[in-house]
């Protein structure tokens, strides 16, 4: 064979070796793109979402929340409160069962309880205000309270982390932050230990002995029914690739769309982009009260002034208008304890005013450092439109670049600036957890015991501490708004806007369960 | 031949008891507490600090290296801080990609990038060799991602040939682990093959003016007989030398590919360890990664004494 007939021959070879195809997507099977990977699923160990999220597919709950954001029974039958307010004794419903084939018992449920009562904020209120709590038998929970107080049943029904799961007594054992290697829920997927691979994939089968309740599923609440033989977790690092494999059907669902890459599922018919209104969150402006020039209220004033929303939503959102508002609402826009009040400085920009402020304060030029984070596309987007913004208001910026994880470790430092402390960084929360005054990390007030920022006041503690106790919903609501009047006041932090991030969705499930947390019961493949 | 492999082996120990030493200075200097990242956004410091405790992330950086190094020498390169999972469990998973993806991308490379040096030189200043050599400036230019995307829009998304990401083991079949590999090794395999082919090429064009080519020649040998028999294999040591070194970029470029593709693989597995302060599996990818390109550069200095009897002397 001369060249000529060799080349032809081996361009024949390369043809016939690329145009192999082969189908991929098995139906039985639900894959599922989170946010971020699985290390662990004992979600007690962290307050990571992920783990909140991926927890919910094999664990149950005592209590849950339905979507009118109520409490409903889940593991319990119901419950019973004395005449005193004092006693709650709470049935277990039949048929309850671990993954390992023992029955629930009502020792598991307390010892998986006081292990989350150690770790969770709420939870540690709950136990501070309990006097005691015991199996009074099989299917019994005896609660006994030192004082009356309304929150015991949402407590139990708490929707995001920590989420009070009931594990079994042995694995409740565990010190809170020692993961449980293998765990072993009762909900309805069990998880697959052999095929789990950190930072690629973690495998769930269907639970068959699970008993689902017979009311239709309500958001956390209702019945738990599994439609899918398997649902696997996988971990996609890349957003791209995750969207061209959700079109290509090689993933049924995406937790995050990022608003650039909603123009991907133009002229697609196999995924749709669905706009997570529950799954609402913000992103706020954290201000460190401990280092100046932040330690002066004139010039965290001066800083409202500097600031308004609208230039960060758009860097962050572009135009996809419909998926961002401006709101400086504390306990976030459209919740019952939404408000308008003491928002002016917030969502209003006026340079001079901050200028003002800045002078009366004798702001003497003490650079403000931001720890500028490169590798969450947001966060870069709202530092870069931040930096230009303080300038012309008369702060001098310093910008260090960062990535996450530094910044994540920095801001625990209560240190000054010049020994590894700060003064602003960003961070995102979602609705579920800062629409509740009692687990809002801004409204504590609580000073150097409080969330990064360690703003202080004492009225402020003094109003969640009367929320905590208050039965009557338009005193709540009355109490809500004077946190945010105070929270303003303070800047503890400073809001930039709620978003409505997308999720990616195959246009062949149905049932999907609009919530804050998402949840895969119920969700199946149409025919 | 025994002892001077023995010898090399052994001159790698040192090295990469510098390169463990570097590391560990490396990603404990580096800022960032794993410990804050494991306990998520809702902890207290006192979640963090039991955490930082459990990881003996509290002791003096000596004490941390003493453990970590005494356990190394043991083949135990600790637990990792992320998944609570062996080391040495964690890079046994991905080995099998990284290894197929490699070797796939390495084959794929030869059988392209060799044929091109040699036609190009063979036609060399003629059109033929002016289109391959814009190819291989193209290839070397276009970073691997962009070809990645590129592969994928057009081969998985658009003509649904092969998958968007992922990787088949094995163990489901050599086709179906081929098929899911296909994509990125070709975008890899851009990268790599232009370089060999300008290599190639320029070590042909040396070879055929030589004049044991022009005495095949007046012999009346057939030009494939000519280019591949005399000239290639007289070629062979500058490109076997780019294909070692080249690994190396190759390495860089998995990790790049992996997470584009999202192929379980070693090099992810590096990156992830990385932006979590993973500082155990860091520590043993990296040292992985050293051990690994010793042993490649010595099977291309031991694949000289193939093409260069002078060597085996």
């Amino acid at each position: 064979m001369g060249l000529t007939g060799f080349l032809k021959a081996a361009g024949l070879a390369v043809v016939l070796a690329t145009s192999v195809a082969a189908p991929v997507v098995a139906q039985e099977v639900l894959r599922l793109r989170l946010n971020g990977d699985i290390n662990t699923m004992d979600p007690i160990s962290t307050t990571n979402f992920t783990i909140r999220n991926a927890a919910y597919l094999m664990y149950d709950t005592l209590f849950a929340l339905d979507s009118n954001y109520e409490p409903q029974p889940q593991m319990a039958e119901g419950y019973e409160l004395s005449e005193d307010g004092l006693t709650y004794t709470i049935t277990l419903r039949d048929g309850l069962m671990f993954h390992n084939g023992d029955p629930v018992t009502a020792s598991d449920v307390v010892a998986s309880l006081e292990r989350w009562g150690k770790v969770d904020g709420l939870g540690k209120t709950l136990f501070s205000k309990m006097e005691s709590m015991s199996a009074a038998d099989e299917k019994t929970i005896t609660i006994r309270m030192s004082e009356a107080w309304g929150q015991v049943i949402p407590a139990l029904g708490k929707i995001s982390s920590n989420v009070p799961v009931i594990m079994t007594a042995e694995q409740a054992a565990n010190d809170p932050s020692e993961p449980v290697a293998a765990p072993i829920g009762s909900g309805p997927y069990k998880l697959v230990p052999e095929e789990w691979v950190p930072g690629s994939v973690a495998v769930f089968e269907k639970f068959e002995d699970y008993a689902p309740r017979s009311e239709p599923a309500d958001m956390a609440a209702g019945g738990k029914v599994a439609h899918f033989d398997r649902v696997e977790l996988v971990y996609i690092p890349d957003t791209a690739t995750a969207i061209d494999a959700l079109i290509g059907g090689e993933i049924d669902w995406i937790e995050e769309v990022p608003a650039d890459m909603l123009p991907f599922f133009e002229g697609v018919d196999t995924a749709k982009p669905i706009a997570a209104r529950q799954s609402g969150n913000s992103m706020q402006l954290v201000v460190n009260h401990l280092n100046p020039p932040f330690d002066n209220e004139k010039v965290r004033h001066a800083l409202q002034w500097a600031l308004e929303q609208e230039p960060f939503l758009l860097a962050a959102y572009g135009d996809a208008t419909d998926r961002y508002l401006e709101c400086a609402a504390v306990f976030f826009c459209d919740t019952p304890y939404a408000s308008d009040a003491n928002t002016e400085r917030v969502l209003t920009r006026d340079v001079e005013k901050a200028k003002a402020l800045l002078d009366e304060a004798g702001y003497d030029g003490t650079p403000v450092v931001l720890m500028h984070v490169t590798d969450i596309p947001a966060h870069d987007a709202y530092y870069s439109v931040l930096k230009p913004m303080l300038e012309e208001a008369g702060f001098v910026v310093e910008e260090q670049i960062s990535d996450w994880a530094t910044v994540a470790t920095r801001r625990a430092s209560k240190e000054p600036v010049s020994e590894g402390g700060w003064n602003l960084f960003f961070t995102g929360w979602g609705f579920v957890d800062q629409s509740n005054p009692m687990t809002n990390v801004y409204v504590s007030g609580d000073g150097e015991n409080a969330w990064f920022g360690w703003a202080h006041s004492e009225e402020l503690q003094d109003l969640r501490k009367q929320f905590a106790d208050e039965a009557d919903p338009e005193v709540r609501k009355q109490l809500a708004e004077r946190m945010q009047v105070l929270t303003h006041d303070l800047v503890s932090y400073v809001p930039m806007g709620q978003a409505f991030p997308s999720q990616g969705i195959a246009t062949n499930l149905e049932g999907f369960i609009e919530s804050p947390v998402p949840f895969f019961w119920e969700v199946r493949r149409a025919d | 031949m025994l002892r001077y492999v023995l010898g090399r082996l052994l001159a790698a120990i040192p090295i990469i008891c510098l390169v463990a030493v570097f590391i560990f200075s490396l990603v404990h200097l580096t800022p960032g507490d794993p410990a804050v990242l494991l306990a998520g956004d809702n902890a207290n410091p006192e979640q963090v600090n039991k955490i930082r405790e459990r990881l003996h992330l509290d002791k003096p950086l000596v004490v941390q290296f003493g453990i970590w190094a005494g356990n190394a020498l043991t083949l135990d390169l600790g637990d990792s801080i992320y998944s609570n999972q062996p080391v040495t469990r964690l890079i046994a998973q991905r080995i099998e990609p990284t290894l197929v993806l490699a070797a796939v991308t390495l084959l794929l490379t030869v059988a392209i990038a060799v044929p091109l040096g040699v036609i190009a030189a063979w036609r060399a200043n003629g059109w033929l060799d002016r289109g391959i050599m814009a190819f291989a400036v193209l290839g070397f230019s276009v970073p691997v991602f962009v070809i990645g995307y590129l592969l994928v829009y057009i081969f998985a998304v658009k003509l649904r040939w092969f998958p968007v990401q992922g990787y088949k083991p094995l163990e489901d079949g050599v086709l179906a682990t081929l098929h899911s590999v296909t994509l990125p090794s070709v975008a890899l395999a851009m990268i790599f093959a232009a370089l060999i082919a300008r290599v190639t090429r320029a070590s042909m064009l040396e070879a055929l003016s030589e004049n044991f080519t022009r005495t095949a020649r007046a012999k009346g040998l057939g030009t494939l007989r000519i280019l591949v028999v005399h000239a290639l294999k007289h070629s062979g040591v500058p490109v076997v030398t780019v294909i070692g070194i080249g690994f190396a970029t190759l390495v860089g470029g998995v990790v790049v590919t992996e997470s584009v593709f999202n192929i379980p693989g070693i090099g992810r597995l590096t990156v992830d360890a990385i932006t979590r302060r993973d500082y155990p599996l860091v520590q043993g990818s990296i040292l992985f990664f050293s051990a690994l390109l010793i042993l490649i550069n010595l099977i291309v200095d031991l694949s000289y004494a193939l093409f260069d009897p002078r060597v085996r002397g």
